[in-house]
């Protein structure tokens, strides 16, 4: 007997330090290497969620967006550090007078990375392709061109191949953000040879013009890219490998980047900020804050097709409480779906305060005075703008609670999670959006407006009032009557509330001190063309 | 008459045996210092989970974001986790689950793989063959592994890991039963008893059971800390109790973000886990000594 438990304590003595003296020796090969390395040109980029599909026309998530950046090019592109529009495959454009023909002279000698050529056919045939989809096939074309190719409300008329290296938009009206919109991930334009070969393959063999080469794809672990060594941007990328791998555990992912192991990490858990401030060998980026966290409410599910429960459950949420606890202060509290820095803000609305005897009240109106159950569901891995959903989901449980609402934590695997929250399967559901080109439009018509019902707007909310507004300030396009518009539609919203808005997270990523031209870019998705090590 | 006066003699006789096995296991048990704080450790978490309500001095789910992550103090006298809730409140009524499903997989287990063992171990041939062979394929996996699995397919909850636990140690009963079967078989009694015409129901419930009680309630006790321990690593990995029940291995799942900022989040909920575990396991291994006729020197 004795000698029993003499022998356990032994062999837990043995194993603990063996696991100790593990620990020890590669932190102590980890910081060897990083020292004799002379200046690495692969750059391994943590994040927290895989790739849905790299065909961009065919997701809408930001980790798909994420790499197809890379992948793709688009005929536009934003600026490094804000959305204004800059030349990318399209070197110039003249817009008519009446809005409605926009002309693009494009970048010659591009090559796809097949080798076939880039060139007008190529442009034509990517947006035919698109424009004869729907909302399960090309999900984000509709929302951004209101619909498709025999859809009333669909913007795009024709797209015509003037010459070699000139295509042509003839619109049915005017659309103000056109420009923005042509610059955004999802309209990349693909290799058409490709396209012809893979067929549904086509997102896991992504073929375009971009800055790196797609080599392997293992799911859930990672994606590499390699340099394109024809790319159009002389001297770029810096890089000669990217590679992306998913680590869906911030610590961990924070651990990995500490111990060499990746050299960028996203998401980094805002209590651990002050970890990585204190080592010189690793530096802080911000992105910028365009983006907003909430729950949406889906009004076609039980007690939430009533107003006033949604009002209610809006009433009975602490927001700065969350924020103080789970974004260590690097987040404002929301009250618009739109982020404050985004043109056609409206300031003057008034947040449902924090107060739950109103919610109480609201609840005894809607003839639901004891509450109800419902369930809550919380993203399985952590997203820019909310670094810890299942922690979020869980405060607000409480919160709910209080005003008798029983919620019950639901999570899915990442993909299944968006497909069945965008078929409507969710009662209350935590999600949230990065704005991907910086205009108005593409929160408020993407996210809420009836025509997105099925791609983006998964609370199946539908006014038509809203409708309507958000239609017409799509072709107005003088800017102060455009934001007032806007201001108009957020107020409806308020009102009706399908979500909770809670919060405009500032996200926060890490990397090693030697990383040079990396500036995070507020869309959340970034081209690493001039990123490279000192 | 005669037949009459044999089964009374038979009777006496048995609960004589009986008397002094169990008496003499409890002499032998007492004198067992490790058992006794083994049982003494049981008997604490068993009051605990009893009288939760007037121990913790908290609800276990009152949320206090602004108190978040306070190290151990006079009114926190654990701390308090990443939602300002009490984590002593939260450990004390964490015991309720962790006995609550160790008690009843292990009482699900034990039913079922006696029933499967005794059916085994005493008809044989054919129907032994299939459920040895179900057994030697559930015990081929891991263990955690399948009860993962089975949870995968119920859905993730507190009662769905219970299943998962219950099912996944059938077969330890089940094949402990079925050898203590197959020994006492052969035994003159069984012999006895079935010369004069016992059913095999009586034989198998009135003689057989009753002598196998011994293992199983010490392989019983040993399994209730297996248990705990596999309901804690189920909850750590999100498939056991479900947000906000104070479950132990959820509760360290949950704090394991705060490892070097507030150890304190994962220290207790550990100890309770480490604790109960041992407990159980001392208790278990006095029993094994004191009840298992093998182990008798």
């Amino acid at each position: 007997m004795k000698k029993k438990w003499l022998l356990t304590m032994l062999t837990f003595l043995l194993v603990a330090a063996t696991a100790l003296a593990g620990c020890g020796k590669s932190e102590q090969t980890g910081g060897g290497k990083t020292e004799e390395a002379e200046k690495p040109t692969t750059l391994v980029y943590g994040r927290g969620g895989d790739s849905v599909g790299l065909d961009p026309a065919t997701v809408t998530d930001g980790e798909s967006f994420k790499v197809t950046k890379n992948i793709f090019d688009t005929l536009l592109d934003y600026n490094d550090g804000d959305t204004t529009i800059q030349p990318a495959l399209a070197e110039e454009w003249t817009i008519s007078d009446d809005g409605l023909t926009y002309t693009f002279k494009l970048r010659e000698g591009v090559k796809f990375h097949d080798g076939t050529d880039f060139n007008a056919e190529a442009v034509v045939f990517n947006f035919e392709r698109w424009a004869n989809g729907n909302a399960d096939t090309f999900p984000y074309y509709g929302s951004m061109f209101g619909g498709y190719k025999n859809d009333e409300g669909h913007v795009i008329k024709e797209v015509k191949a003037l010459d070699e290296h000139t295509v042509q938009f003839v619109l049915k009206r005017p659309q103000a953000p056109f420009l923005k919109n042509l610059a955004m991930v999802p309209f990349a334009i693909a290799s058409p040879e490709a396209i012809k070969k893979y067929g549904d393959k086509f997102g896991e063999n992504p073929v375009g013009t971009g800055p790196f080469v797609f080599k392997e794809w293992k799911r859930n672990e990672r994606i590499v890219l390699e340099k394109n060594k024809e790319y159009w941007l002389e001297g770029h990328p810096k890089l000669d490998k990217l590679i992306f791998v998913s680590i869906p555990d911030n610590s961990a992912r924070l651990n990995a980047l500490l111990k060499g192991e990746i050299d960028i990490m996203e998401d980094l858990n805002p209590s651990d900020l002050a970890q990585v401030e204190g080592n010189k060998d690793f530096q802080v980026f911000k992105r910028p804050s365009m983006n907003v966290g909430y729950v949406g409410l889906t009004v076609t599910r039980g007690p939430l097709g009533n107003k006033l429960v949604r009002q209610a459950l809006n009433h009975a949420v602490d927001k700065q409480a969350i924020i103080d606890a789970f974004y260590a202060g690097q987040a404002q509290p929301a009250k618009n779906p739109l982020p404050p820095s985004i043109p056609g803000y409206n300031d003057a609305i008034q947040d449902y305060p924090y107060d739950l005897e109103k919610a109480k009240q609201l609840l005894a109106e809607a003839g639901y005075p004891n509450g109800f159950e419902m369930e809550l569901w919380a993203m399985p891995v952590p997203r820019p703008y909310m670094p810890d959903g299942q922690k979020v989901a869980e405060a607000l449980q409480a919160s709910f609670a209080k005003i008798g609402v029983k919620a019950k934590i639901v999570t899915y695997e990442w993909a299944t999670y968006l497909d069945k929250v965008a078929k409507g399967e969710a009662d209350a559901f935590l999600l949230g959006w990065t704005g991907d080109n910086g205009d108005a439009d593409n929160f408020l018509y993407a996210l809420l407006d009836k025509d997105s019902i099925g791609s983006n707007n998964y609370t199946y909310y539908a006014n038509d009032e809203l409708h309507n507004i958000l239609i017409e300030a799509q072709t107005v396009s003088d800017e102060n009557k455009r934001n007032e518009l806007y201001k108009k539609a957020q107020e409806i919203i308020k009102e009706d509330a399908p979500w909770i808005p809670l919060v405009h997270s500032t996200p926060l990523l890490a990397g090693k001190a030697n990383i040079d031209g990396f500036n995070p870019h507020p869309t959340g998705t970034d081209k690493f063309t001039k990123v490279q090590f000192k | 008459m005669a037949e009459l006066a044999r089964n009374e003699g038979n009777v006496v006789q048995q609960e004589e045996k009986a008397t002094s096995l169990w008496k003499e296991g409890w002499i032998r048990f007492r004198k067992n210092k490790m058992a006794l704080i083994g049982s003494g450790i049981v008997l604490f978490f068993i009051l605990l989970a009893i009288f939760a309500p007037f121990i913790a001095p908290y609800d276990m789910n009152d949320q206090q974001l602004s108190m978040r992550l306070q190290a151990p103090s006079k009114d926190h006298i654990f701390g308090t986790d990443d939602f300002g809730r009490d984590i002593f409140s939260r450990v004390v009524y964490g015991a309720r689950i962790s006995l609550w499903v160790g008690f009843f997989s292990v009482l699900g287990s034990v039913v079922i793989g006696s029933l499967l063992g005794i059916i085994a171990g005493y008809y044989g041939r054919w129907v032994d063959a299939v459920i040895s062979r179900v057994f030697d394929i559930m015990l081929a996996f891991p263990s955690i592994l399948l009860a993962i699995g089975i949870v995968a397919v119920l859905g993730p909850s507190l009662k769905n890991a219970l299943i998962a636990i219950a099912v996944i140690n059938i077969p330890n009963f089940g094949r402990l039963i079925r050898s203590r079967v197959l020994s006492i078989k052969q035994e003159e009694y069984i012999t006895a008893a079935k010369a004069i015409g016992m059913s095999d129901a009586r034989i198998l419930f009135h003689h057989i059971l009753p002598n196998s009680m011994a293992p199983i309630i010490v392989q019983g006790t040993l399994a209730i800390a297996t248990a705990i321990i596999e309901a804690a690593a189920l909850g750590f990995l999100g498939l056991g109790a479900q947000p906000p029940n104070p479950e132990w291995g959820k509760m360290l799942a949950d704090s394991k973000a705060y490892l070097t900022q507030a150890p304190w989040t994962m220290i207790f909920p550990g100890l309770a886990i480490m604790l109960t575990v041992l407990g159980f396991n001392l208790m278990g291994d006095g029993l094994r000594d004191a009840l298992d006729p093998r182990m008798k020197s």
